[in-house]
């Protein structure tokens, strides 16, 4: 990693000493353990599928300008929105509906001003590039929801790139679920073509019995970096039911560290990634089940267009006393030509003796019996293959539970297959 | 409605059908007759349109037109109707959206309006009514997890929303029971009438006591080698084939 890169992001970190109190010490620490790992090589087993490196001849530096983007229509009926404009909190764009009468929902730098205490709490992280999100803590949510409280529709955090060329957003969010409490957050991220990395962290602990569901949305612009790390702490009976679908950028990267604390609790995380000419999608899971009598279930389906790159590393760990441990995991990949590329590497370790775990994945073309079978019934071809498509990704967005959403979505995936360049083989 | 004059086939390389002449006229019914590996399926494929069925020689003209320049799906539009042998399971597709689809493409093709989906229901639910067809099987994906005989119901089911012209069934009788024969039957029949054709693939005469064809053909490797009224079907089942040809 050049010298020159590193010693950039230090005096960007530096330069927001004192912006939050308490957080100095905390950014120090982060970025001197960034800069003892440098930014992930291919060697490195958890990013051997993606090269950031390449898109590093300089540090991103942190943008500062007001831009006043327009923003997306909801992709559904919301209870609140919160926008990030080039990683910087807006109170204007932002509309808190009356969801502040039943939880707390502050940003990051307001709340730690007030809860300086609490600062130090944010040390989720080790790996490198989390701990450079952290070292450029600025601005993100702290969300908590009381015990027994739940929120029906999902609160909408967009993040906004906008004019923003090598230029880099590190927001991170908490999460907090008191017991029983539900809430849903839907993640979305858009941008222009400038070429911006977003660095996004969100970490939540879901306490016994609270649900939380996280539906990710990643639309960045063309030539965007992105990475995003979700860190997920469940206690006993509670639940994470998390969807992320993979649209935009250039190469993009998904993270979902999940850690089950305490028996009985449910992990889901599934995925869609839709991988257009010199995209790479890249989504990494660890489900960590510590305590027993927990289940885990991943399904991710992902498509790669010609040039296009999906990757999926799928990872579950039994320890020695999560005993009647219930764990599955599907991924299937679809390439529409030779110079399209899936990745899949399952990984299980599994230390107790009595436990359910599964895991598979396939990867091939669309079905050309099928696709005969549908023009045979005067449907065109592209159509078919559309129909096939979404057939195909549906089982990965099941578990989303808000219709309008879920619709949204599929409408996305077929305007991917309306715009994509290959002509898959029929 | 149907021409076909010295057609030769071949699939993956190999010709398959070798020089076929057919020709069908509006109101008649077929049957083409053979054992396993005569060209019978490969005939009802080539006139659908599969891509991996290449024409080497010969022409298939439909109502005067050039049947070899459409595309599967514009044959539909034309009026052609195959009903497969073995329908293709389609995970992840309703079989209401499917058929939905299907309909309102062969609409499009020919310039109507697309259907609404309450009409559509409508019409969907009489015809599988008039097939005994369970309503649950409209709202399940295409074919998945049905029985062989609910699968060819499900083809009749098709044939019936799409109203084709030319309707070519490839062993719509095989796998099914004696009642759901009859039923199929019935749906075949329903579809016969003075502007229309049907030609039936079978390997057995027992469909064809239900389905009473006006021409029986008997097709060995490629060709069709006898033609004959409905009594050369009876001839065949009782002698079998080697004696009548």
């Amino acid at each position: 990693m050049n010298e020159q890169v590193i010693s950039g992001y230090k005096s960007q970190s530096l330069g927001l000493h004192g912006t939050i109190p308490g957080a100095d010490q905390l950014r120090e620490k982060a970025f001197s353990n960034f800069e003892a790992q440098g930014f992930p090589t291919k060697k490195s087993e958890d990013w051997r599928y993606s090269d950031m490196r390449q898109f590093h001849k300089q540090a991103y530096g942190l943008v500062d300008h007001a831009a006043k983007p327009e923003l997306p229509d909801m992709l559904g009926e919301t209870a609140a929105r919160f926008v990030f404009i080039n990683g910087r909190y807006s109170e204007d764009l932002s509309d808190l509906g009356d969801l502040w009468q039943a939880i707390s929902i502050r940003p990051l730098a307001n709340h730690f001003m007030s809860n300086e205490y609490r600062v130090n709490e944010l040390i989720t992280g080790t790996d490198a590039v989390s701990c450079l999100n952290t070292a450029m803590l600025r601005d993100g949510l702290v969300l908590s929801v009381p015990a027994g409280v739940e929120i029906d529709d999902p609160i909408e955090i967009v993040h906004v790139m906008s004019d923003a060329s090598n230029q880099a957003a590190h927001v991170r969010h908490v999460v907090e679920l008191g017991e029983y409490a539900a809430v849903s957050v839907i993640e979305r991220f858009i941008g222009d073509d400038s070429a911006y990395w977003t660095n996004s962290v969100l970490q939540a602990r879901v306490t016994e019995g609270a649900k939380l569901r996280h539906i990710r949305v990643q639309e960045d612009g063309a030539n965007a970096v992105h990475t995003a790390k979700s860190y997920i702490n469940l206690d006993g009976g509670s639940e994470y039911i998390c969807t992320n679908v993979a649209l935009g950028g250039k190469m993009s990267r998904f993270d979902a560290e999940v850690r089950i604390l305490v028996d009985g609790a449910k992990a889901i995380v599934n995925g869609v990634a839709l991988a257009g000419s010199g995209q790479s999608h890249d989504m990494h899971v660890h489900i960590s089940h510590i305590a027993p009598h927990s289940s885990s279930d991943q399904v991710f389906r992902t498509v790669a267009d010609s040039h296009g790159k999906t990757s999926f590393q799928g990872k579950i760990t039994v320890a020695k006393d999560a005993q009647r441990t219930l764990a599955d995991q599907s991924f299937k990949a679809l390439i529409f030509d030779k110079t399209a590329e899936a990745n899949a590497k399952p990984e299980l370790e599994i230390l107790a003796d009595d436990v359910k775990c599964s895991h598979g994945a396939t990867v091939g073309q669309l079905d050309d019996k099928a696709i005969f079978y549908l023009t045979s019934r005067g449907i065109d071809p592209e159509t078919a293959r559309q129909m096939l498509v979404a057939a195909f990704t549906a089982e990965a967005l099941e578990k989303i539970e808000f219709d309008d959403i879920k619709e949204a979505l599929s409408g996305r995936i077929a305007t991917w297959m309306l715009t994509r360049t290959a002509t898959p083989k029929a | 409605m149907l021409k076909i004059k010295d057609l030769h086939v071949q699939v993956g390389g190999t010709e398959i059908i070798k020089g076929l002449t057919l020709e069908i006229k509006p109101g008649e019914t077929h049957a083409i007759m053979g054992l396993n590996g005569a060209g019978k399926s490969t005939l009802a494929n080539t006139i659908a349109g599969r891509d991996d069925y290449t024409v080497t020689e010969g022409t298939i003209t439909y109502q005067g037109k050039n049947l070899l320049d459409f595309e599967p799906h514009e044959r539909v539009g034309e009026g052609i109707f195959l009903g497969f042998q073995y329908p293709v399971e389609i995970p992840g597709v309703s079989n209401l959206n499917f058929m939905r689809t299907a309909l309102n493409g062969v609409r499009k093709y020919n310039g109507l309006e697309a259907m609404t989906a309450a009409d559509f229901m409508k019409l969907v639910r009489a015809k599988a009514k008039a097939l005994d067809m369970n309503p649950d099987m409209l709202k399940r994906f295409v074919n998945v997890g049905f029985s062989g005989g609910e699968k060819k119901r499900n083809e009749m089911l098709q044939m019936a929303l799409l109203d084709p012209k030319l309707a070519v069934l490839d062993e719509t009788d095989s796998g099914l029971d004696i009642d759901a024969l009859r039923i199929v039957s019935e749906g075949i029949n329903a579809q016969r009438r003075d502007d229309t054709s049907i030609l039936l693939i079978t390997h057995y005469q027992r469909l064809l006591d239900y389905v009473q064809p006006d021409f029986v053909h008997i097709m060995i490797d490629g060709k069709i080698v006898k033609s004959g009224g409905k009594e050369l079907a009876i001839e065949l089942e009782e002698k079998g084939y080697a004696s009548v040809v």
